[in-house]
């Protein structure tokens, strides 16, 4: 047996680990899923938001920045509630589950929009007299020539939000998503081992962060072109 | 039943004078996180020996949710070190410990664009390291983080939202508990939000109009 | 001459970076009011020399007096040091948070511990000697390269030096700047201000140097009054660096 064994022996033989760890990570499962669906949801949406603002006529365009300018300024979990919370109150009935995805996205992808937007102004404008001179249509001229461009920009600010939603992630626990936080806030109540247990928390999102962030060092060096 | 004006008014009265709870968190945070940031950012530019526990420092506290840190020393942290906080103390203590980590990146971005040969130059007119740290090179430091600080307030004003999980009466806390008295959840929360969404944007004119006040003459500074 | 007369002496100075042999020895001296030039091609490590001399490099091994205390003991205090030696950089190093005169003025009030009023009088009466008193309170990114170096000038003659280290103050700037600024230099040399220059300007160096070093590969190869060391060097290399230098030199001046 070697160390990491031992170690895990050790602290699986205690009862409150016993039942603690299996449930943390059930709880990780739950974050992971929430955050799977919800980081290329809200990169898609950025995207969208850009380009409307960006290209679209005058009221789309309004429209797009209302909506970043909105979420932006609004703080994470006091959207996440309101969705929760007053979704119902017109009608529209989203699951715990959803209604966290449907914040993270709608949140997220209006703070990546930002560094999309300013990408793709930061193209020049030759790159786009150039796509115009081969017959490319505006549409043809985005999604081949702008966007690939302005995506590699944008990269570093939209892979820094991301890690942001990963620790916001956190936030749906206020509205009974089993995941992480919630479980580790539940076990606390019964076993009041604050330190333990929210310390393996930490862990767990230190892990995730580390990873997505190594993840995004290296998307940004294999896109990277010759400038 | 919230329709009805007079009721209204007083209930959006009582979230926005959470703003003065809003505050101490934002404010409090900010200072702690500032002192923090200043000190890592030098330690971390000018020292060897001390890099690898701030480096780790910065990794904890910027990788860990602020859900996570809040719980972790409100219940764990201070109790152990036999000091149990108020949540509003606890608060205030946890934002500025976060922010001192997110600042230190804006600090040491600053203090390195600067360049060494400011420094060289004070050494050379006879200045101790110190000496030429806080005179020659923090005061331009300061100035080209200030964008990067109103980012962070922008930040910590929004983060400080969470600290509701621990009971602040702060403008969440106070949303909330609109929201169960009136049965009503929309317009609170949108009021909430837009409270927050105008103090961002007051906050941020202000630092700028600082930036603008101290900026250099002839002076372009590249980042 | 007693020893009261060397300002600055410098005996068998070695500074290696890695395995990279910067400086292989250096030893020379200057005397009070002495101009002392260092010429030789880039990379010789003339800059390094005058690093190592006010400890903003430290040596590895040598010794270094200046008005007779060795400054390369351990126990020198470096700060009160470099207050004796006022250092032009060719890169100016201006404080460019601050305006001329407090560039002048922050020397004497943070490290010589003057009053406010009186550090700004001193500085405005250097600002006076390099003619910028007018520009007194522009910053440095509203001056001109030439405007710059003669602030920089300013700010290490404020500290009164007992002797000036010049590292290629007039490199970095662009050829009608120059002129200002070695303007500046000779008024000084005439005041008979020690100073130890490093520059490839060979019409200042004959106008008031009294002895040229010529450097390279570490070493001090050739040493001479300057006209006898430029208009008949003996060295192969020498000779060509300043052949090479004067037909520059005669082209600008055409």
């Amino acid at each position: 047996m070697n160390f990491w064994d031992v170690f895990l022996l050790k602290i699986l033989e205690e009862e409150f680990w016993g039942v603690f760890l299996p449930k943390i990570l059930g709880g990780w499962v739950v974050t992971v899923k929430v955050l799977l669906i919800s980081i290329p949801l809200s990169t898609i949406l950025a995207i969208t938001l850009a380009v409307a603002r960006i290209y679209g006529n005058k009221p789309v365009s309004l429209l797009a920045a209302s909506f970043v300018g909105l979420f932006r300024g609004f703080p994470c979990v006091v959207t996440l509630l309101m969705i929760f919370f007053a979704l119902p109150e017109i009608g529209v009935y989203l699951s715990p589950y959803w209604s966290a995805v449907l914040a993270f996205v709608i949140v997220s992808g209006s703070y990546q929009s930002e560094y999309v937007r300013g990408a793709i102004q930061s193209i020049e404008i030759g790159q786009s007299f150039a796509a115009q001179s081969l017959g490319m249509t505006k549409l043809q001229e985005i999604i081949h020539i702008i966007l690939p461009q302005a995506l590699r920009r944008a990269l570093p600010g939209v892979s820094n939000e991301i890690i942001y939603l990963v620790k916001y992630s956190s936030l749906a626990s206020f509205i009974g998503v089993g995941e992480i936080f919630a479980v580790s806030r539940l076990y606390n109540s019964l076993y009041f081992r604050p330190i333990d247990i929210f310390l393996a928390a930490a862990v767990i999102y230190m892990f995730m962060c580390t990873i997505a962030s190594f993840i995004f060092k290296v998307i940004e060096n294999k896109s990277r072109y010759p400038e | 039943m919230i329709w009805k004006y007079p009721l209204l008014l007083r209930y959006l009265l009582y979230i926005a004078e959470g703003s003065v709870w809003t505050f101490g968190l934002v404010g409090g945070g900010l200072l702690i996180g500032f002192l923090i940031g200043l000190s890592i950012a030098v330690g971390q530019v000018y020292t060897k020996t001390a890099k690898p526990f701030l480096d780790a420092y910065v990794w904890f506290f910027r990788s860990t949710p602020l859900l996570v840190l809040l719980f972790l020393f409100y219940w764990g942290v201070f109790p152990a070190l036999g000091r149990k906080l108020s949540p509003l103390a606890c608060s205030i203590v946890v934002l500025g410990l976060r922010s001192g980590a997110y600042q230190s990146q804006i600090f040491r971005g600053a203090i390195m664009s600067v360049g060494e040969s400011q420094l060289m130059a004070a050494l050379a007119l006879g200045m101790s390291e110190i000496k030429g740290v806080l005179h020659i090179v923090l005061p331009q430091a300061l100035r080209i983080s200030l964008p990067g600080w109103s980012n962070e307030y922008a930040i910590l004003l929004k983060d400080s939202a969470i600290c509701f999980a621990l009971g602040v009466i702060e403008i969440l806390t106070r949303t909330r508990f609109v929201v169960m008295a009136a049965r009503e959840a929309l317009i609170p929360y949108f009021f909430a939000g837009v409270l927050f969404l105008v103090l961002t944007h007051v906050g941020t004119k202000l630092v700028q109009i600082v930036y603008e006040r101290t900026k250099i003459p002839g002076l372009i500074w590249r980042m | 001459m007693s020893n009261q007369d060397i300002t600055l002496k410098v005996e068998d100075l070695h500074k290696s970076y890695g395995s990279n042999k910067v400086l292989k020895g250096v030893s020379f001296e200057i005397r009070k009011g002495e101009i002392k030039i260092i010429c030789g091609p880039s990379g010789t490590g003339k800059s390094t020399l005058l690093r190592c001399l006010n400890l903003l490099t430290p040596p590895d091994r040598g010794h270094v007096w200046l008005e007779g205390e060795e400054i390369t003991d351990a126990g020198t205090d470096i700060h009160k040091v470099r207050q004796k030696i006022g250092f032009v950089f060719q890169e100016f190093n201006l404080f460019k948070h601050l305006t001329a005169l407090r560039n002048v003025s922050i020397g004497l009030e943070v490290v010589k511990g003057i009053k406010k009023d009186e550090a700004r009088e001193i500085a405005l009466e250097q600002l006076r000697k390099v003619g910028l008193e007018e520009h007194a309170h522009k910053y440095p990114g509203e001056l001109s390269g030439g405007q710059k170096q003669r602030v920089a000038i300013a700010r290490a003659l404020a500290m009164n030096p007992v002797i000036m280290f010049y590292d290629e103050p007039t490199s970095a700037l662009d050829p009608q700047l120059i002129g200002e600024v070695l303007d500046v230099m000779k008024k000084l040399a005439k005041e008979k201000i020690t100073s130890l220059v490093v520059t490839h300007e060979i019409g200042f160096a004959r106008s008031v140097g009294d002895e040229i070093m010529f450097m390279t590969d570490g070493r001090i190869i050739e040493r001479g009054p300057p006209d006898e060391v430029i208009l008949n060097p003996k060295h192969e290399v020498t000779r060509n660096f300043f052949r090479n230098i004067t037909r520059l030199y005669e082209r600008s001046e055409q």
